[in-house]
């Protein structure tokens, strides 16, 4: 299949923290709108559709919570909606922010939001009540658990330890030193990882992203409209999404589709998206990768099922030096990702803008040399629900 | 400048989830010390219960009762409080019980987790364990947990 | 650059339930439903390229409801996207998917259950911004009461429905409230043998307008005029006038019957043809998707020469939100 091209001419993001008392929520997420759209060279009024992330209504305390920020946003009047696809959510919106592009109905579509987790004090609890309500949630099953169950079983099946999830920490630690909109901006190191307190044995409290606060926002646009304002985006050359079983529990045993070690399934959707973009050898053919890694733990397996290492390798090369900015190989999240930043609605969004600046060469500090073209992904649910991306500077042959 | 201000609000909605009739007699078969499983369409035996199965989007069948032991999947010690969920440390696991192809996830009790490098040698993938039956069941998944086998 | 795409056509439509389900637990309907329309077309799971859902998180009480749907509604292997603004926008979210060259064919299904909920008036409460309108109280039955006394200031006659709820409102003004699922399964042309299909997509619009109540005028339907207009502009032939049914999920009555007053309609339109909202069990959640689903049933029943049925579906408090999608019994040209 042909893909109608689509390009990304501006993203914004605000610089990430712990908390925001000087702004309502809907306040928030105009900030998101308003810096993508700034960055865009664009006004609302260019706008053609609005396509909003949000995941659960629950930790802003609103339901229904897109109807509240639609007047923030600027788009009254235009066609909009709201996905939910966990905390995959901020890229599976500008997923279907291509879609509207490609379906040939419009021409500039704006995908902003924002997050405050700080704002719900018992997000942990709240999002117990993902899990099945006969059977999981009278266990207390939440993200970190469910993530600290991956890490123990990676460590089993591929002989690794929590040193090798320390040295993702410090990977990413250091590169959020350089990124002025990070949440995290100090440096670890992998002794200090170590003795940070367990929060669920093997994730550690420098293993775990933050609960982050801050907007962002994308302007996508079709080819025919960058052409005619001779704009230069950075364009979309494949994406794919792919969904696993609810159930972790199925995740194990001779008989499972997939390992709760591994991510097979996020494997799939990186080949929907290769597939399309002409990629054979990711290894090779990509520069950069902005990868969703909630944990130092949930990075290793990502890396293999972005078939940048094979399955239970990724320790000895990142332990090599590759991965890291400057080092051998595809730079992985040279932002310093979502081990650094997560402000969940908006998290998969920051990973396809932080691609789209390396491509074009804007990430200032944090840029890849010569990046030309990059990767995105993001995880919803219970590991459940994939997105990604192949984004490249120009719409030659990669 | 006014100083900012905040709202304290508590979202105290409240649910009457319908379990249906398989998770209900799955929870009834606890209050009998039984743990059962369903048949799907190509063989596999989905514990807990469930009435459907997700791989092949087919019913599931036949009732069979899996074993009370098994071996340990994967685990993980919670040591840090989390605001509405119960004070650690506790430990999680999944359980491939006897007979089942998918595992079931519980408490494992009887184990000392105050010292975490000791607690975390006791177990690995692979360790044997039994289901132990609560004896006051109250017809839900808390009515069972697990305890290493001697 | 429209007309050189592939049309997209609608294989199948089921609506299940309308009365509180107990037995069953809300994955199980949504398999139900999942596996009926499947079976209706002689199709598995297999056959599907991707999924959209939709769902409603408060009402049902699932934090994210995405997670414990995608498997019985046959997603796990597949590309599935929730859209939680309406179960209307899932239908067109699934359309523009089609017309964007992502697979042959989608399933759509929109759900919701308040009988899982102890209080759903409650978890519509918290739809409510926290800082004025929830303190005030509101909901989408009061938020209609507004509306309809508005267009009764503006010469609407009042219904007959006694045992008044909210003025002007009686239990015969009001959409009844059930557990229900819908699922849809669209297809491009070329995909499926020609005839097999039960109507053709002609175009599709929905706008969504200021949250607050008294920043927009609550009876001017400003939210439907965008959509129908989106729709007049793309694709002239879809437009109002050119209707010979009209499905809509109004908040009341009262906007059925204005319907006819703000919009230029053919004469002899079917409005509501299926039935009144007090007599048709659904959640305002997907009782838009629910009127498009009655909307495509329609076609087969239309009077001799009819052609085109517009199933129209509000979203958020006195039609916030509104989404119309055209569909017709022949593939137009």
């Amino acid at each position: 299949m042909t893909l109608d091209n689509v390009g990304i001419i501006g993203f914004g993001q605000s610089k990430f923290v712990k908390t925001r008392i000087d702004v309502t929520f809907p306040e928030l997420v105009r900030e998101g709108a308003t810096m993508a759209l700034e960055n865009a060279g664009i006004s609302i009024d260019d706008v053609d559709a609005v396509v909003y992330p949000l995941a659960p209504d629950a930790l802003i305390g609103v339901g229904n919570g897109e109807r509240w920020v639609i007047d923030a946003l600027g788009a009254v009047g235009k066609p909009f909606m709201r996905v939910n696809n966990g905390g995959a959510t901020g890229m599976s919106a500008v997923l279907t922010a291509w879609t509207h592009i490609a379906s040939g109905l419009f021409d500039v579509v704006l995908v902003a939001g924002a997050d405050r987790v700080s704002e719900s004090s018992s997000a942990q609890s709240v999002l117990n009540k993902m899990w099945d309500v006969g059977y999981e949630r009278p266990v207390p099953l939440n993200t970190i658990t469910m993530l600290a169950l991956s890490a123990q079983r990676y460590m089993h099946l591929y002989d690794s330890d929590e040193t090798d999830m320390a040295m993702v920490s410090v990977k990413n630690r250091y590169h959020a030193s350089l990124n002025p909109n990070a949440h995290l901006q100090s440096t670890v190191t992998i002794e200090e990882v170590l003795a940070s307190r367990t929060l669920a044995w093997p994730i550690k409290l420098m293993d775990a992203c933050p609960a982050s606060t801050g907007a962002a926002g994308l302007v996508l646009v079709s080819e025919r409209y960058a052409k005619k304002n001779g704009l230069k985006p950075a364009w979309i050359r494949g994406l794919g999404q792919n969904s696993e079983t609810y159930w972790m529990g199925n995740r194990v045993g001779p008989k499972a589709m997939g390992d709760h070690a591994d991510a097979d399934a996020l494997a799939v959707a990186f080949q929907r998206a290769y597939d399309q973009a002409g990629i054979t050898n990711p290894r090779e053919q990509v520069d950069v990768a902005e990868i969703y890694a909630p944990f130092s733990s949930v990075e290793l397996h990502v890396i293999e099922a972005a078939g940048i290492a094979d399955k239970g390798k990724s320790p000895a090369a990142l332990a090599n030096g590759d991965y890291t900015l400057g080092g051998n190989g595809v730079t992985v999240n040279p932002s310093g990702g979502t081990q650094c930043t997560n402000p969940i609605a908006v998290t998969g969004l920051i990973r396809v803008g932080e691609a789209a600046n390396q491509v074009l060469g804007l990430a200032g500090a944090h840029q890849v040399k010569g990046a030309r073209v990059a990767i995105a992904s993001a995880i919803g649910g219970d590991h459940q629900f994939y997105s990604t991306m192949v984004i490249c500077s120009d719409l030659e042959e990669i | 400048m006014t100083d900012a201000k905040f709202y304290e609000q508590t979202w105290d909605l409240q649910y009457k989830h319908a379990l249906g009739e398989t998770t209900s007699r799955f929870l009834e078969g606890l209050t009998q010390q039984k743990i059962w499983g369903r048949r799907t369409t190509d063989g596999r035996v989905l514990v807990p219960a469930r009435s459907y199965d997700d791989q092949t989007h087919m019913p599931t069948g036949e009732w069979v009762e899996v074993g009370n032991s098994g071996t340990i999947e994967m685990f993980t010690i919670v040591y840090e409080p989390f605001k509405g969920l119960p004070v650690p440390p506790y430990a999680l696991v999944y359980v491939l019980l006897e007979g089942a192809d998918t595992a079931l996830v519980g408490y494992l009790k009887g184990l000392d987790l105050k010292n975490q490098k000791d607690a975390i040698a006791a177990l690995g993938i692979g360790t044997k364990v039994y289901v132990h039956f609560s004896k006051t069941p109250v017809g839900s998944a808390a009515d069972y947990w697990f305890e290493l086998s001697k | 650059m429209e007309n050189s795409r592939k049309r997209v056509a609608v294989l199948a439509s089921v609506g299940l339930l309308g009365n509180f389900e107990n037995k069953k637990s809300l994955e199980e309907i949504i398999f139900d439903a999942s596996k009926k329309v499947l079976d209706s077309l002689g199709l598995t799971i297999e056959d599907i390229d991707s999924l959209v859902l939709a769902g409603q998180d408060e009402i049902d009480g699932r934090v994210i409801s995405i997670m414990p749907s995608t498997g019985p509604a046959g997603g796990v292997g597949k590309d599935t996207t929730l859209i939680a603004s309406s179960s209307d926008h899932a239908l067109i979210y699934g359309y523009l998917r089609l017309l964007a060259g992502q697979g042959k064919n989608v399933l759509v299904m929109g759900w919701a259950k308040p009988s899982e909920s102890v209080d759903p008036d409650r978890a519509e409460l918290m739809s409510c911004e926290p800082f004025l309108l929830r303190q005030i109280g509101m909901n989408n039955t009061i938020a209609a009461a507004l509306q309809a006394s508005k267009l009764v200031s503006q010469g609407l006659e009042t219904s007959n429905s006694t045992g008044k709820l909210a003025w002007p409102l009686g239990d015969r003004d009001l959409p009844a409230r059930g557990d229900s699922v819908y699922a849809l399964v669209l297809a491009v042309e070329g995909s499926f043998t020609p005839g097999e299909e039960i109507a053709w997509i002609e175009d599709a619009g929905w706008t969504t307008m200021s949250y607050e109540l008294g920043a927009r005028d609550i009876n001017d339907f400003s939210a439907l005029k965008i959509a129908i207009e989106q729709i007049s502009n793309r694709s002239p032939h879809a437009t109002s006038k050119n209707w010979d049914a009209i499905e809509i999920a109004g908040d009341s009555e009262y906007v059925v019957r204005s319907v006819s007053r703000e919009f230029e309609l053919k004469s002899g339109v079917e409005i509501n043809k299926s039935g009144a909202l007090a007599d048709l069990p659904t959640s305002p959640f997907v009782s838009g998707l629910a009127r498009m689903v009655m909307a495509i049933d329609r076609i087969k029943l239309l009077p001799k020469g009819g052609n085109m049925v517009a199933g129209i579906g509000f979203n958020g408090f006195a039609g916030q939100g509104a989404a119309v999608v055209v569909f017709s019994g022949s593939k137009g040209e």
